[in-house]
């Protein structure tokens, strides 16, 4: 069975690649274009991970995590960040919102492969 | 937006981007103190930096981000959205969109004097933007194997946000050697436990010759909230597990030298002695057959590596008897889990993983990739091209695809002669080709994959196809039909398997003697297979040889509709959904499910297999998916998980297409298994026909 | 000639005895949907999938419900040029028994109840008529592909 991921960002370009990136390995992907679209579709949708980025307009990445954590079927699911700064707060605040990880951008494909494999196999 | 670049994507977004940031800084310099404009402006900064550096613009990224570091600075209330700043962020936009939109143009110097303005601004009132580029690890490479001990265990609610301990060690065991031992001495009584808490730790040895920061690296994620240690050991390879557990500081030499000379073994003593706790014994023999294990390995490493014929009549028999473990190891599984105590079920278990690794290791002892075949007949290819003056390349997929020994050797003649007969009579000529609008070389394709419990062998080209008044006037003047009869395609095209039967003009030396069709159609038949011959939808001729894989097990799921259980084949099953009433009260048997969005045909099985029994309350569907299609299947009961022996159907019910085998339960009652396959180009037909009747 | 003696309704035929592997009292059955009548269903003989032939079907015979008697005689037979084995249902199996093979007279044209083409010739034990039956005959029209369509 795929593994499904949502993939959360405002820039289209962005979820453009991460679309191509992950579909062309075998994921399925559900796409929002920020934090309140995003919960919308989690509530539809299954999905094995998520992956956000953290500034996004109508609710922002943090926000989004803390909601997502709040919904029973969204407890054990990764969610990924997207962070463009090595910056240990914003790090710190989203693993505290319940972040699992994180991707600092910009990344190449490969990364974000790699992050995906290490979160969900 | 179509598929197109993402650069070019980008550079249409990046314009958006960079109105709404010149919109915010225009508005701003109205209104200094709007937190709004200053997040909008931020925001489109941010994007535009993070995606630039994405496609391409790095340059044009490193720039921005000073920018924007200047405005988070803003929103940080560091610094104000001062006039001189809203300029200088105006003028750089103007310099961000000459870099992205006219990469030919050298912005440095006004972007040097910008930045210049902008560091005096930003420090004359807060702190300048931090430098983001991450500075580059030293890595020190030993490159000879160390051995290392890895102690973790996650924070509390490590589980519930997401991590997966499982994939840690798994990430540890590719770095290589590596023994994992769980310790259960943290997890505390019944009553007080949470039902997601994560309370084991994990003590592992690793032996692998990457450097340290690798190691660390797996727990990049969890290392903040987590526990962990890692340290380099280096005991001599014949640990005793007194010298582990001295190496560990666990206990002193003294203690264990004492202990030594009395007769029970060392670790039982220690923890009966109250010297040491229990799990770091266990923990300490795990490492202890680490290190054996490694000695075994490096000493097999030393010898060649070896190989041993033998006769294939033993590796027959051998899988034989494994098939055999594995259905009576389902039985005992049954039995275990209806009458056994926890005992019993330990036992079970343990058999069932280790009957699980030998009929691993025993299904690929015989399993040659049908890539060795493939590649004798590139050369084929190009001499009878070469031969019969044709351009001709062979296109091949699926070498990995892997079936028995024997039966490789035995398709080679088949296949050998099917591709002839491509080359021959189904590739025409570069003249007539190009005369119909077709490339001048021609393609011969060969494909292999596993469908269910079947391999799929096909020959196609793109030839002129078959031509069915030849065939039939042959088959008529051969006395194989009456004149005149009418056949569906697929049984007239069957009948060129017939001894004798060739339409060739002219009998070519290559072939066309009449003696080849049906020495392939018996050599597949010898092999249990069913050999089809049809024409392409694009034009040329496909022959799909279908054999059964001899010792196959299977990971399926069992399902029960009406009083017979049926198993689907697992690599097909997509999800399992329950039956709505709403989709159930349609009175045909040829609906649609609305999953996700995407319409899903399904197809009830109690009405496919008229099964006379009232269905259950709430049927359940499996969605099953080959390739792109994807199809429901309506069972009463999904009942589990169900690994066995695949076992053939006899001739008897070989062609009834629903069934491409059948396997024995836990309780030796049978259950026949679901050719995918067939049943979603069924269901698929017959929902295009729904359709089209339907008008859409 | 070595035979297996069995009762299909009220009548006795007989198998020859040499291809006949075991027989087996009545084991769970599982129904192949789609499959012709007469080899509807499989079952397990020590680990093997193999076909249960109603052999009363071929005669026209009804069908009863199974009593103490019922057995299942598994035979090997050619079907196709393969060697296969399949299982037969019978209502009662009475012994092996020996046929003095030229006691096997032709099968008389009229007279007989059931359908000649399935039976190789009358055999005479003691004052029994025994209906030699033709295996061959029996499994020889290889079943064309069924579709799912079709009842």
């Amino acid at each position: 069975m795929s593994k499904n991921i949502l993939s959360v960002d405002d820039s289209a370009s962005i979820r453009q690649m991460v679309k191509m990136t992950l579909a062309g390995a075998g994921y399925g992907v559900v796409e929002a274009c920020d934090g309140a679209d995003a919960l919308g579709k989690a509530r539809v949708n299954s999905v094995n991970m998520v992956v956000t980025d953290l500034n996004m307009p109508n609710m922002d990445g943090l926000s989004l995590i803390r909601e997502l954590r709040k919904l029973p079927e969204y407890r054990g699911v990764p969610i990924i960040f997207l962070t463009t700064e090595s910056d240990d707060e914003k790090k710190k605040e989203a693993k505290a919102a319940g972040a699992t990880g994180w991707i600092t951008k910009p990344f190449k494909q490969d990364q974000l492969l790699a992050v995906v494999k290490k979160v969900i196999g | 937006m179509g598929a197109g670049d993402p650069a070019e994507t980008f550079r249409q977004e990046a314009q958006e981007l960079i109105e709404q940031l010149e919109q915010a800084l225009l508005d701003l310099e109205q209104t200094p103190s709007d937190r709004d404009l200053v997040d909008s402006a931020f925001r489109a900064l941010h994007t535009i930096k993070g995606s630039g550096a994405m496609f391409g613009f790095e340059v044009m990224a490193a720039f921005t981000h000073h920018v924007e570091s200047a405005f988070d600075q803003v929103r940080k209330g560091k610094l104000q959205a001062s006039p001189p700043l809203v300029a200088l962020a105006l003028e750089a936009q103007d310099i961000i969109k000459s870099m992205i939109l006219e990469p030919d143009i050298d912005n440095s110097s006004r972007e040097k004097a910008l930045l210049d303005e902008l560091s005096k601004l930003v420090s004359a009132e807060g702190e300048t933007a931090k430098n983001g580029a991450p500075a580059a690890e030293a890595v020190s490479a030993p490159s000879q194997a160390q051995r290392w001990r890895i102690n973790f265990s996650l924070a509390r609610d490590a589980l519930v946000m997401g991590v997966n301990p499982l994939l840690l060690l798994d990430e540890l065991r590719s770095l290589g050697h590596c023994t994992v031992t769980a310790l259960t001495d943290l997890i505390p009584p019944l009553a007080e436990i949470e039902a997601e808490g994560s309370y084991l730790r994990w003590d592992v040895v690793l032996t692998t010759d990457v450097p340290r920061s690798v190691i660390e690296d797996v727990f990049i994620f969890v290392q903040d909230d987590a526990d962990l240690s890692i340290s380099l050991t280096d005991l001599p390879g014949e640990g005793r597990l007194g010298e582990i557990l001295v190496d560990r500081c666990a206990v002193s030499r003294q203690v264990v030298e004492e202990l030594v000379a009395a007769r029970p073994p060392l670790g039982e003593m220690l923890v009966e002695a109250g010297r040491v706790a229990p799990e770091v014994v266990k923990s300490a023999l795990a490492e202890q057959k680490h290190l054996i294990r490694e000695q075994v390995d490096s000493a097999k490493e030393a010898k060649s590596s070896a190989s041993i014929r033998v006769p294939a009549e033993r590796l027959d028999e051998l899988m034989d008897r494994v098939g055999e473990l594995v259905i009576v190891q389902a039985r005992l599984k049954q039995l275990a889990s209806s009458n056994g105590g926890a005992q019993f079920k330990a036992v079970a278990e343990e058999m069932e993983r280790l009957i699980s690794e030998l009929r691993d290791t025993t299904m690929t002892i015989r399993m040659v990739p049908i890539g060795s075949l493939f590649s004798r007949f590139r050369r084929l290819v190009h001499d009878l091209g070469r031969d019969l003056d044709k351009k001709v390349s062979l296109v091949t997929s699926g070498e990995e695809t892997e079936l028995d020994k024997t039966v490789i050797e035995r398709l080679n003649d088949p296949l050998v002669h099917l591709i002839r007969n491509s080359i021959d009579h189904g590739v025409e000529g570069a003249a007539e080709r190009l005369a119909a609008g077709k490339s001048g070389e021609g393609e011969v394709r060969l494909e292999a994959y596993h469908s269910g419990a079947q391999v799929v062998i096909s020959v196609k080209d793109d030839g002129r196809g078959l031509d069915r008044g030849r065939i039939q006037a042959k088959a008529e003047e051969n006395g194989l039909i009456p004149p005149g009869a009418k056949l569906p395609d697929d049984e007239l095209f069957q009948l060129i398997f017939q001894p004798g039967f060739s339409t060739a003009k002219e009998v070519t030396n290559v072939s066309g003697r009449g003696v080849g069709m049906d020495v392939v159609k018996r050599g597949i038949e010898d092999l249990r297979g069913t050999v089809d011959i049809g024409l392409r939808s694009g034009g040329g001729t496909e022959v799909t040889v279908r054999l059964p894989l001899t010792l196959a097990i299977i990971d399926g799921l069992l399902v029960r509709v009406g009083m017979g259980r049926y198993v689907i084949p697992l690599p097909t099953v997509e999800e399992c959904v329950e039956l709505s009433p709403q989709d159930d009260l349609r009175s045909t048997g040829r609906s649609f499910l609305s999953i996700r969005g995407e319409l899903v045909p399904f197809v009830r099985l109690r009405d496919l297999f008229a099964s006379p029994l009232p269905p259950d309350p709430y049927q359940k569907v499996v969605i099953v998916s080959l390739g792109d299609s994807r199809v429901g299947l309506v069972v009463d009961q999904v009942i589990g998980d169900h690994q066995t022996v695949i076992k053939s159907l006899s001739k008897l019910h070989s062609s009834i297409k629903a069934f491409s085998g059948a396997t024995i339960l836990g309780d030796g009652s049978v259950a026949l298994i679901l050719d995918v396959e067939h049943l979603i180009e069924w269901v698929m037909e017959q929902s295009d026909v729904a359709l089209l009747e339907a008008g859409e | 000639m070595e035979v297996l003696t069995l009762g299909l309704q009220d009548d006795i035929f007989a198998l020859e005895a040499d291809i006949v592997r075991e027989i087996l009292d009545l084991v769970p059955v599982t129904e192949v949907p789609n499959a012709p009548l007469f080899v509807n269903a499989v079952i397990n003989v020590r680990g093997r999938v193999v076909p249960l032939c109603d052999l009363r079907l071929k005669f026209g015979m009804e069908r009863r419900p199974h009593t103490r008697d019922t057995r299942i005689v598994v035979i090997e037979v050619p079907i196709s040029g393969e060697a296969t084995i399949v299982g037969l249902l019978v209502d009662k199996v009475y012994e092996v028994a020996e046929i003095a093979a030229d006691s096997m007279e032709d099968v008389p044209r009229i007279g007989l109840r059931w359908s000649p083409e399935f039976i190789r010739g009358v055999g005479k034990r003691g004052t029994d008529f025994i209906m030699v039956l033709d295996i061959q005959q029996i499994f020889a029209i290889a079943p064309r592909s069924v579709d799912l369509t079709a009842a």
